[in-house]
C-alpha cells in the first residue's frame, strides 16, 4: 500500500545520511583493495590464522555464557519463585552499564595471581609458588569471555525475558492439559518459543564482542581487533590493516543477517498482555542454587565491581583530579549529547520512511545505516581519518580560493570527527528501538488520518511522533550511555586537550592506576544506570 | 439519483499480481452496499483503491466531482472518503474528543466543538469525550470511530468489517443503529464483510467479488432470488446442491424426476440444481435420505439430509430442510421436492 | 587551469598559515607518545617562563598516521616520542623538519641526534634486566634469556611493545634475522606467562614469586622505589645491566622532533630549546628517573647509586632500521600468543 508514491526530498535525504554513515566504510574497503600483499602474506603464514581463531573462540565463549546467564536467570526471574524475583527483575539489568575493560581492571587485581584473592588462600593452605596450586587465569582468553559475558548477558536476559513473559498463558495451560508437567512445559514450549529472542540477542553481544578493544588488550588476548590495530600501526600499514578490518566485516556480516533472519521470525511471535504468574515453584536445594546462580550475576556482573570502584574513589580522591573529571565529564556530556541526538533523530527519518513510503527498497537506509554498529571503533576511526582528512584539504583549499583565511582541520581535526563515527557506530542501537517502536503502532494507524483529509506531515507530526516519544526517548539514552562508554574510536579522533571520561579511565587503566580514575568510571557506571531505570519504570507504567 | 460513486473497468497490480480485474460498480447517493466475498477475492483492496490507499493500474475512478484516472492518482487525504478500519485505527494518545476533532483541525475551534458536541450526542458518546481509546469497549470505540469518520462530512464512508469485532448478541442491534444514522446523514456507504446476514440487515444493495471481479450487483432480495451464477448461490448459501442427470426436458435427482425447461449444451457432470429448504417437503413414501444431524432453531428443526444411496451418481450429503416435525438421527425419511421455476446452475 | 589554482592556493595556504596562526595566540602544540601526566610538569614551568601556552594530545598509537592525514593543515609543532623507532619512522615519513638551533645541537651529544637535525634525544633509557633477590648477584646478557635454565622463569611485556621492538631490533643487529628468530623462540619458552602487562607488572610478578627474570626499562625501578604502594615490589629485585661483559646494555631514547608544517614554528623551537636546558634536564633526571642527554646534569642519587654501565654502542639508527623485521620475527615466534 501507499500513502507518499513519490516524496524525493525524503528518499533523497533518508538515502543520502544512510549512505553518509557508510561512506568512511566504504573508503575503508577500497583502500584495502590496495592492501601490501606481501604483509598479509607473511601475517597470513605467522599470526592472522591464531588471530582467527581467538576472535573465534572469544566470540563462542562469550556467546555460550551470555546464553547460559541470560537465558536461565530470565527462566527463574519469570517462571519460579526464585528469592528476591521481584528485586532481580530489574537488579539482573544492571551489568549493562558498567563498562567492560572496568569489570576487567577490577577483576584481575582481585584474581590475579598478586590479588587479594590469591593472596588470601596462599596463607591459608601456605602455598609458596603457583606451581602449588591451581588457579583459574584471569587474563586469558576465557577470562576476557567471562568479563565482557558478565556485563553483557543483560542483552540476552531482557530479551528473552520479554519474550517469556509475552508469551500466551493459554498455550502454556494448553500444554498443562496436554499432560506436561511445569518443567516439560517450559522446554517443550516456552524455551522454543523464545529461540529467535536468543537469537537476537545473542548476535547482539557477539557483535559487541567482536568490536572489544580495551578488554581484550588489557588481557593481552590477540584477536582481529587488535591484529587490525598492530597492522596499522606496527607495521605502518593501513591498507593492509583495512584487508583484516574487512575480514571482520565479513564475520559480522554474518551475525547480522543471522540476526535479522531471527528478527523475521520473531514477527511470529505473539504479544500477550497478560502475564503468567510463576509455574513453578523451588524446592529447598533448588532454591539455594537458583538464588545463589542469580544473585551471582548481580553481584559479580556490577555490585561487587561498583563496590570496589567506590571504595577506590573514597580512598583515592583528591582534589587535583577533580579539574581532569570535570572538564573530561563535560566533554563525554557533550558528545554524547550530540551523538543521542542525530543518531535518535536520523533513526527517526529512516524509520518512518521504511514505514511510510513505498519508493523501492525504502527498507535500505535503515538497514546499512545499522551496519555501522559491528565497526570496531579504531577501524571506523581510522575511516575517519582516510575520509576527512582529504575533505578538510579541500575546504581549506576552497576557502582560501574564495579568499577566507583557512579554517584548518575542521572536520578530522575537531570533536566533528568523533561525533560523526559514533554516530555510525550507535545507529543501529536507535534504529532498533525506535524501529520496534515503530511496530507497536497499528498499520491501520498510517492510514486513518489520510482518511480524514489529514496530510502526511501532519500525521507524521500528529500521530508519529507523538506516539514514538517514548521509544525516542529509550533510544537517546541508550545511544547516550553507549556514547559515553566508547573508547577506541574517541582515542584515536580526539583534538587539543580533549579527553573525554572513557579516555581518561583508560589511561589510567593502561597506567595500571584505575584507583585515580575511579571517579570517572563511577560517574559512567551512573549515566548507564539512567536509561534501564527509566526502561524499568516505563515497564511498570505498563 | 446521480451516482456519487461510479468505477470503471477498474484493475489493480500488486506485486506483479492481478488482486482486482475489470471491476464495474455504481452507488447511489445515500444508499449502502454490502461488499461480499469470500476472504482473498480483493474485497479490502477494492475499498483500500477507492480510498486512495492502493493505486489502480488500469481504470478510473469516480467519487462525486473527483476523477481519478490509472495516471492521475490523488491523495487519500483529497478524496473526501472517509474510512472505518476494522480494529477502528483510533489514536491511542488521544482523548475521545480529541479523536474525534482530528481531521476538523483546519476549522475554527467553535465550529470543531459544535461539530465534535454534536456527534458525540448523536453517537451517546458526551459521557465518554475525557476518556482515551483504551478505556473504551469494543463497540463505543467503534462508535467513537465512525464520529471521527462523519465529523469531516465525508461523500463517502468505507467500513472494513464493521461488525466483526463485535458481540454476536449486540451485533443486530448495532447494526440496526448504525444503518439508521447513515440514514439520517443520507451518508453513501461501502461495508466489506463475509457475512451474507449482515447484507441482508445492513444493505440496500450487494455486490458480489469474486476473484477479483464483480459477479454481480443489486438489492439484496433480487439477488437472493435470482443469483447469477453458481459461486453467487453458493457464497450467499441460498440452497443445497443437487447433482442431476438429463433425459430430454427432465432432470434426474436422487430425490426423484423433475421437469425443467431451461437446458444447456453443458455436460451433466458439471451441472447442480439449486433446491431452496422451502421447497423441500416430507412424504408418506419409500425413504429415499437418511437424517445425518438436527439444529434446533426458532424456523423450527433444521436437518441435514444424505441421499440413502452412498454409491449412485446423484447421491448427496448435505441437503439442508427445515421442518416442525421432529427426526431423530438415523432415521430414513422420505423426501420431496415441490414444483416450482427450478434454477440450474453450471459449477466451475 | 583548476589544478594550477588548487596548487596556488595551496602554496598560500603554506605560506599564509604559519603565520597566521602564530598571531592567534602565543602557543604551542604537542602531540605526544609520552603520557600526559610525566611531561605536564615541564610544559608547566615552560609556560610559567615564556607564557606561551602548551595543548597536547597524547596518543600512544597512531601519532604519525594522523599527522600524515593532516598534512600541511596539520596543527602540530612539537612531537614527542619515547623510542628511537618512532623518531625515525616520523623521519623517514617526511612528517618532520630541520630544527636550525645551536642551542639544541650543542645541548645533545651528537649521537644522541640525527645528522640532519631533524631530531633529538631527550633522555636515554636502558632496557635492563630485573632479577629476584633470591638468586643474589647475577652477571646476565639477553642472550642468556634464551637458555634453558630459565625455564618458566621469566616475565615480559608484549612483545610487540615499542621497547621490546626496539631491544628485538638490536639484536637483529647483532646476530642476524636467522639466530634472533631462534633467541625469540628460546626467550619465548622460557616465558613463566602469556606477555601481559606493564614493565611494574613484571617486578610485581617477581616480587610475588611468579617468576624470577623480568624485562624493564631503568626509570621505572626508580619511580617504583618511590611510589609507597610498588616499593614493596621494587624492594624484591635487582636491577641489572645486561652484556657489561660484551657489547654493553641495550639503550633507547626518548626524543623530540618538529613537525613538518608546525604553524608555530618559533615557539615550538623555544620548546624544544627548553627541553635540553639545564632546568628540564634536571626534571627528567629527578622526577622522571631518567638519564639526561645534557652533559653535565647528573642523574638522580638514586638512578646514580645503581652504579655506572657501559652501554651498547649501536648507533640508534641502525636499530630504527630493523624495527619492521623484528616485528615480522615477533610475528613468527608467536611471541605473544
Amino acid at each position: 500500500m501507499t500513502l507518499t508514491p513519490k516524496r524525493p526530498i525524503w528518499a533523497l535525504s533518508s538515502w543520502l545520511f544512510a549512505l553518509a554513515l557508510m561512506a568512511p566504510v566504504a573508503v575503508m574497503i577500497w583502500s584495502a583493495s590496495s592492501a601490501n600483499h606481501d604483509t598479509f602474506l607473511h601475517l597470513w603464514q605467522t599470526v592472522l590464522p591464531d588471530y582467527i581463531i581467538n576472535t573465534l573462540l572469544l566470540g563462542g565463549y562469550v556467546v555460550l555464557l551470555v546464553i547460559c546467564f541470560g537465558v536461565i536467570s530470565a527462566a527463574l526471574v519469570t517462571r519460579t519463585n526464585v528469592y528476591g524475583r521481584k528485586m532481580l527483575r530489574w537488579l539482573l539489568l544492571l551489568p549493562l552499564a558498567m563498562p567492560a575493560y572496568v569489570i576487567a581492571y577490577i577483576y584481575t587485581d582481585l584474581f590475579d595471581y598478586a590479588g587479594p584473592v590469591q593472596r588470601f588462600l596462599r596463607d591459608i593452605f601456605a602455598w609458596q609458588s603457583p606451581q602449588d596450586y591451581w588457579f583459574f587465569d584471569i587474563r586469558s582468553l576465557f577470562g576476557a569471555a567471562l568479563m565482557i559475558a558478565l556485563v553483557l548477558f543483560p542483552y540476552v536476559y531482557m530479551l528473552v525475558r520479554t519474550a517469556f513473559e509475552c508469551q500466551d498463558p493459554q498455550m502454556i495451560r494448553a500444554a498443562r492439559s496436554l499432560g506436561l508437567n511445569a518443567r516439560q512445559t517450559f522446554f517443550k514450549v516456552s524455551l522454543p518459543l523464545a529461540r529467535p529472542a536468543i537469537a537476537i540477542s545473542a548476535s547482539l553481544v557477539l557483535m559487541e564482542t567482536l568490536a572489544d578493544f580495551a578488554t581484550v588488550q588489557y588481557f593481552a588476548v590477540n584477536t582481529l581487533t587488535t591484529a587490525i590495530y598492530d597492522t596499522w600501526l606496527e607495521y605502518g600499514e593501513l591498507s593492509t590493516a583495512n584487508a583484516i578490518a574487512s575480514v571482520l566485516l565479513i564475520f559480522v556480516l554474518i551475525v547480522l543477517v543471522s540476526e535479522q533472519r531471527a528478527r523475521a521470525k520473531q514477527s511470529h511471535q505473539v504479544n500477550s498482555r497478560q502475564h503468567i504468574e510463576h509455574v513453578y515453584t523451588l524446592t529447598g536445594i533448588e532454591q539455594i542454587a537458583a538464588s545463589a546462580f542469580c544473585w551471582g550475576l548481580v553481584v559479580f556482573g556490577f555490585l561487587l565491581p561498583c563496590g570496589i570502584l567506590l571504595d577506590m574513589a573514597w580512598r583515592y580522591f583528591d582534589v587535583e583530579q577533580f579539574n581532569t573529571l570535570l572538564s573530561s565529564g563535560l566533554n563525554s556530556l557533550e558528545v554524547s549529547f550530540y551523538v543521542a541526538s542525530i543518531a535518535s533523530v536520523l533513526a527517526l527519518l529512516f524509520v518512518l520512511f521504511r514505514r511510510l513510503s513505498q519508493v523501492k527498497l525504502s527498507a535500505l537506509p535503515l538497514k546499512i545505516s545499522g551496519l555501522g554498529y559491528a565497526i570496531p571503533g579504531t577501524v571506523l576511526a581510522m575511516a575517519m581519518l582516510a575520509t576527512f582528512g582529504p575533505l578538510d584539504h579541500v575546504i581549506n583549499d576552497l576557502a582560501v580560493q574564495f579568499g577566507f583565511n583557512a579554517p584548518g582541520l575542521v572536520l578530522s581535526g575537531s570533536a566533528f570527527a568523533i561525533v560523526f563515527a559514533l554516530v555510525t557506530r550507535f545507529s543501529a542501537i536507535a534504529n532498533g528501538t525506535i524501529a520496534s517502536g515503530v511496530e507497536q503502532i497499528p498499520q491501520s494507524l498510517d492510514y486513518a488520518p489520510a482518511s480524514l483529509g489529514v496530510g502526511l506531515w501532519q500525521t507524521i507530526r500528529q500521530v508519529h511522533i507523538p506516539l514514538l516519544k517514548s521509544s525516542f526517548v529509550v533510544a537517546w539514552l541508550l545511544v547516550f550511555v553507549e556514547a559515553m562508554k566508547e573508547l577506541p574510536a574517541v582515542l584515536v579522533l580526539r583534538p587539543f586537550n580533549f579527553d573525554t571520561l572513557s579516555t581518561h579511565i583508560y589511561q589510567m587503566i593502561s597506567d595500571e592506576r584505575l584507583e585515580q580514575g575511579a571517579i570517572g568510571a563511577i560517574l559512567i557506571v551512573a549515566f548507564g544506570l539512567i536509561p534501564i531505570v527509566i526502561l524499568n519504570k516505563k515497564e511498570k507504567n505498563h | 439519483m446521480k451516482p456519487i460513486l461510479t468505477i470503471k473497468n477498474l484493475s489493480v497490480l500488486l506485486q506483479d499480481k492481478l488482486i482486482l480485474q475489470d471491476v464495474e460498480l455504481s452507488l447511489a447517493e445515500g444508499d449502502i452496499l454490502g461488499l461480499v466475498g469470500p476472504s482473498g477475492c480483493g474485497k479490502t483492496t477494492l475499498l483500500n483503491t477507492i480510498a486512495g490507499f492502493v493505486e489502480q493500474s488500469r481504470g478510473e475512478i469516480c467519487i462525486d466531482d473527483i476523477h481519478i484516472g490509472a495516471g492521475s492518482h490523488v491523495p487519500p487525504e483529497r478524496r473526501q472518503v472517509g474510512v472505518i478500519f476494522q480494529d477502528y485505527a483510533l489514536f491511542p494518545h488521544k482523548t475521545v474528543g480529541q479523536n474525534i476533532a482530528f481531521g476538523i483541525q483546519k476549522l475554527k475551534k467553535s465550529e470543531q466543538d459544535y461539530r465534535v458536541a454534536e456527534l458525540l450526542k448523536l453517537l451517546a458518546l458526551t459521557e465518554l469525550s475525557e476518556r482515551f481509546p483504551h478505556q473504551l469497549s469494543g463497540g463505543q470505540q467503534q462508535r467513537v470511530a465512525i464520529a471521527r469518520a462523519l465529523a469531516v462530512r465525508p461523500k463517502l464512508l468505507l467500513l472494513d468489517e464493521p461488525f466483526s469485532n463485535i458481540d454476536a448478541r449486540l451485533r443486530d442491534e448495532l447494526m440496526i443503529e448504525l444503518r439508521s444514522l447513515l440514514k439520517s446523514f443520507n451518508m453513501s456507504a461501502i461495508f466489506v464483510t463475509h457475512n451474507k446476514d449482515e447484507v441482508f440487515t445492513f444493505a440496500d444493495k450487494i455486490a458480489l467479488l469474486h476473484q477479483g471481479s464483480i459477479i454481480q450487483t443489486g438489492a439484496p432480495k433480487a439477488v437472493f432470488e435470482q443469483p447469477a451464477s453458481w459461486q453467487v448461490a453458493d457464497f450467499l448459501q441460498i440452497g443445497s446442491w443437487l447433482k442431476v442427470k438429463s433425459v430430454g426436458n427432465s432432470l434426474f435427482t436422487a430425490l426423484g424426476e423433475v421437469n425443467c425447461e431451461q437446458l444447456t449444451d453443458t455436460p451433466d457432470s458439471s451441472i447442480e440444481l439449486l433446491i431452496k429448504p422451502k421447497y423441500l417437503k416430507l412424504i408418506e413414501a419409500e425413504a429415499n435420505c437418511i437424517v445425518k444431524h438436527i439444529t434446533f432453531t426458532e424456523q423450527g428443526y433444521h436437518y441435514i439430509l444424505a441421499s440413502l444411496d452412498k454409491h449412485c451418481a446423484l447421491s448427496f450429503e448435505r441437503l439442508s430442510f427445515y421442518s416442525e416435525q421432529l427426526l431423530a438421527v438415523g432415521e430414513k425419511v422420505a423426501i420431496h421436492i415441490i414444483a416450482h421455476q427450478y434454477q440450474i446452475f453450471v459449477r466451475e | 587551469m583548476f589544478k594550477k589554482t588548487l596548487i596556488n592556493s595551496a602554496l598560500a595556504i603554506c605560506a599564509i598559515l604559519p603565520t597566521f596562526l602564530a598571531q592567534a595566540g602565543e602557543e604551542v602544540n604537542v602531540y605526544s607518545y609520552r603520557q600526559a601526566n610525566l611531561v605536564k610538569p615541564l610544559f608547566d614551568v615552560f609556560t610559567d617562563q615564556t607564557g606561551v601556552k602548551v595543548n597536547v594530545v597524547f596518543a600512544k598509537k597512531g601519532m604519525a598516521e594522523r599527522l600524515a592525514r593532516e598534512g600541511i593543515h596539520s596543527p602540530a609543532d612539537v612531537l614527542l616520542t619515547t623510542d628511537i623507532s618512532r623518531l625515525i619512522e616520523l623521519k623517514d615519513k617526511g612528517l618532520v623538519q630541520r630544527v636550525d638551533s645551536s642551542t639544541i645541537e650543542q645541548a645533545v651529544p651528537a649521537h644522541l641526534q640525527a645528522e640532519d637535525d631533524t631530531w633529538f634525544a631527550l633522555t636515554t633509557r636502558v632496557r635492563n634486566i630485573y632479577s629476584s633477590k633470591r638468586l643474589g648477584d647475577i652477571d646476565i646478557s639477553y642472550e642468556d634469556l634464551a637458555d634453558k635454565k630459565w625455564q618458566g622463569r621469566i616475565c615480559t611485556r608484549s612483545g610487540k611493545h615499542p621497547y621490546t621492538v626496539a631491544l628485538v631490533a638490536s639484536m637483529i643487529a647483532h646476530h642476524g634475522e636467522t639466530k634472533t628468530l631462534e633467541w625469540l623462540k628460546g626467550v619465548k619458552a622460557n616465558l613463566a606467562r602469556k606477555p601481559q602487562g606493564n614493565d611494574r607488572g613484571q617486578v610485581q610478578a617477581i616480587h610475588q614469586n611468579l617468576c624470577d627474570l623480568s624485562l624493564g626499562n631503568s626509570y621505572y625501578f626508580g619511580n617504583m622505589l618511590t611510589n609507597k604502594d610498588q616499593k614493596e615490589w621494587a624492594d624484591a629485585v635487582n636491577i641489572n645491566f645486561p652484556n657489561q661483559g660484551d657489547r654493553g646494555a641495550h639503550i633507547n631514547v626518548s626524543g623530540v622532533a618538529l613537525a613538518k608544517h608546525a604553524p608555530n614554528k618559533a615557539n615550538a623551537i623555544k620548546l624544544m630549546e627548553f627541553l635540553v636546558s639545564e632546568q628540564a634536564q634536571q626534571m627528567y633526571a629527578e622526577t622522571n628517573m631518567e638519564y639526561p642527554v645534557r652533559e653535565g646534569v647528573k642523574v638522580s642519587d638514586l638512578v646514580a647509586s645503581w652504579g655506572k654501565f657501559k652501554a651498547d654502542s649501536l648507533p640508534l639508527t641502525e636499530v630504527a632500521k630493523n624495527r619492521k623485521a623484528a616485528i615480522k620475527l615477533l610475528d613468527q615466534a608467536k611471541f605473544d600468543l
